[in-house]
């Protein structure tokens, strides 16, 4: 458990000083720009249009920089050498992972969290909305940064830096519209067709059954229950996807 | 006794991307580092070298063939807290300091968080980089890195030190810096196994010897054994050229008209020095033994092999 804290100080130690975390900035420039300019031309409530559009913006640029942060700090620690040191002291490989996740993870949830807490200034300077389902709803948004991070991993570990940031943003997008391509492969009557979206659909992580944006602020708050399922089923399938990494670079040779 | 023995390694890369075929790196390596001892490895550039260090730390693993360490057969590289290895060229966290960065390091090889400060501040001071110990490591020169690296791979005082190029990038002062403190390491009792292309400081830090050469090992032994073979004779003298009936020397005459004569059989040293003690007409100057270097001594065992090569093809 030591070595796994230790590496994950040193991941984000090294993260949080990556140009790249500083795209938190852009995004609360962009906010208050796009707030001035909504108070300035929509007549009524103008909180909930920033709500929306900011939290959509954090999920957005949260899970691009995630992608960035997580397979540039894996292919720099490879070309620096320094993932060799590391490796050379700890017995077993998956302790890498799950530190540098740690780590990660960390670096981003500060991020999304000051990204949060300037949205939620905003939405309060114009009006009122339901607070509990926006902070459920940006809970919930942190635990599908969490899994881009997983994904990243596995991809960057395992592939080039180009290929890694495609392949994570092919998952990144198909997984938001899991329940689509199974009904693609519900309509067609070809049997592998059929297979391919059926394996799709439950090979794929489905982000958009762990999305509470559409209902923040609208609604007092979302049950409780439904709130843990929800974090159930993101940590099975951080787990899961932590295990396929951990799998394949345990056998990996790092030459 | 051995401390580390590597016993029939193969390896091998596969090339291409339609049509796999394999390239072989290391073929049959077999060789032992003894305890308490510094050992050069040496070879060409792709002579498998990395690759063999990188199957002491696990990074790799042979198609076939095993490493036995202290008697324990390795199937995941060495034990951590028993070795310390530096990479070539390492550069890690450009973002953290060497401050932070040996912090880290130093509690991953589990040294407690109370004394590591004052080691940190002792291995700066003797890999000479104070200056930027609590700078970026994106600032620091690639010999201060280096030395960076040195002190990572040493902050925890381990048995077996695996060291690859740790003298490349660094200046004369750098080198002769890093050459005490690894030699400092040796006495200490711990046992060194190291490449590097610069043959002279590897002569002046090892006592055994092990050169690879297009991924099979040439030869493995002591220092000497490997330098011997090379060693010639010098005798200086002055009068009348005596040496003349002698086809196997080497002749050469100086400005102010002294004889320079080199030879590798030592009858003919013998005989040619009784000759000179006896003739009146010549004035002997000195006797002096030339031992061959390390670098002309891998020179002419990679030639001879190439010759060897040649000769049967």
């Amino acid at each position: 458990m030591q070595a796994i804290l230790n590496i994950a100080k040193l991941s984000f130690a090294d993260a949080i000083r990556n140009k790249v975390a500083y795209g938190v900035f852009t995004f609360l420039l962009l906010l208050l720009a796009t707030a001035s300019a909504l108070a300035s031309v929509t007549m009524g409530r103008t909180e909930l249009m920033i709500l929306d559009l900011g939290l959509g913006g954090i999920s957005i640029l949260g899970n691009l920089m995630a992608m960035i942060i997580t397979i540039q700090s894996l292919q720099q620690e490879r070309e620096s050498r320094t993932l060799y040191v590391l490796m050379t002291r700890l017995q077993g490989r998956w302790k890498y992972l799950v530190g540098k996740f740690l780590g990660l993870a960390a670096v981003l949830s500060i991020q999304i969290i000051i990204m949060c807490a300037v949205l939620a200034a905003c939405i309060d300077f114009f009006g009122q909305i339901f607070w509990l389902s926006f902070v459920q709803a940006s809970l919930m948004t942190l635990f599908e940064v969490y899994i881009i991070i997983a994904v990243a991993l596995l991809f960057a570990q395992s592939s080039s830096l180009f290929l890694a940031i495609l392949l994570t943003l092919a998952v990144d997008i198909s997984a938001r519209f899991t329940f689509v391509i199974q009904q693609l492969g519900e309509q067609s009557e070809n049997l592998i067709v059929q297979g391919f979206t059926q394996s799709m659909y439950y090979v794929l992580p489905n982000l958009e059954a762990i999305n509470l944006r559409n209902q923040a602020g609208y609604m007092a708050h979302i049950p409780w229950h439904e709130l843990g399922l929800m974090m159930l089923y993101a940590g099975s399938e951080l787990a899961f996807i932590l295990l396929i990494a951990s799998l394949i670079f345990e056998r990996k040779n790092l030459s | 006794m051995s401390l580390i023995d590597i016993q029939s390694l193969h390896f091998s890369v596969p090339t291409g991307h339609i049509i796999q075929k394999r390239k072989t790196i290391l073929n049959d390596v077999s060789f032992s580092v003894k305890q308490g001892t510094s050992t050069a490895y040496l070879g060409t550039n792709g002579a498998g070298k990395t690759s063999t260090f990188r199957i002491l730390c696990g990074l790799v693993r042979p198609n076939s063939g095993q490493v036995i360490f202290d008697g324990e057969v390795m199937r995941q590289g060495l034990p951590p807290k028993r070795f310390g290895f530096m990479p070539e060229h390492p550069y890690f966290y450009k973002n953290l300091t060497p401050h932070e960065l040996l912090t880290g390091l130093g509690k991953l090889s589990g040294l407690s968080s109370q004394g590591l400060p004052q080691i940190i501040d002792n291995w700066a001071e003797k890999l000479d980089f104070t200056q930027v110990l609590h700078q970026r490591l994106s600032t620091c020169s690639k010999g201060q890195a280096q030395r960076v690296g040195l002190a990572q791979a040493l902050i925890h005082q381990p048995d077996f030190i695996l060291l690859d190029e740790p003298l490349s990038g660094l200046d004369p002062i750098g080198r002769a810096c890093v050459r005490s403190v690894i030699q400092d390491e040796i006495k200490r009792g711990a046992t060194l196994l190291f490449s590097s292309h610069i043959l002279s400081d590897a002569e002046a830090m090892c006592d055994q010897v092990v050169v690879l050469q297009d991924g099979s090992i040439r030869y493995a032994g002591d220092i000497h054994s490997l330098l011997s073979p090379d060693a010639k004779w010098l005798i200086q003298a002055q009068g009348k050229p005596v040496w003349a009936q002698y086809s196997d020397l080497e002749i050469t005459q100086t400005l102010d008209g002294t004889w320079q004569i080199r030879g590798a059989n030592m009858q003919t040293r013998d005989a040619l020095l009784q000759q000179l003690l006896s003739s009146e007409d010549t004035v002997l100057i000195s006797v002096q033994t030339e031992q061959g270097t390390l670098e002309s001594a891998f020179l002419h065992l990679l030639q001879s092999k190439e010759e060897n090569d040649a000769s049967h093809s």
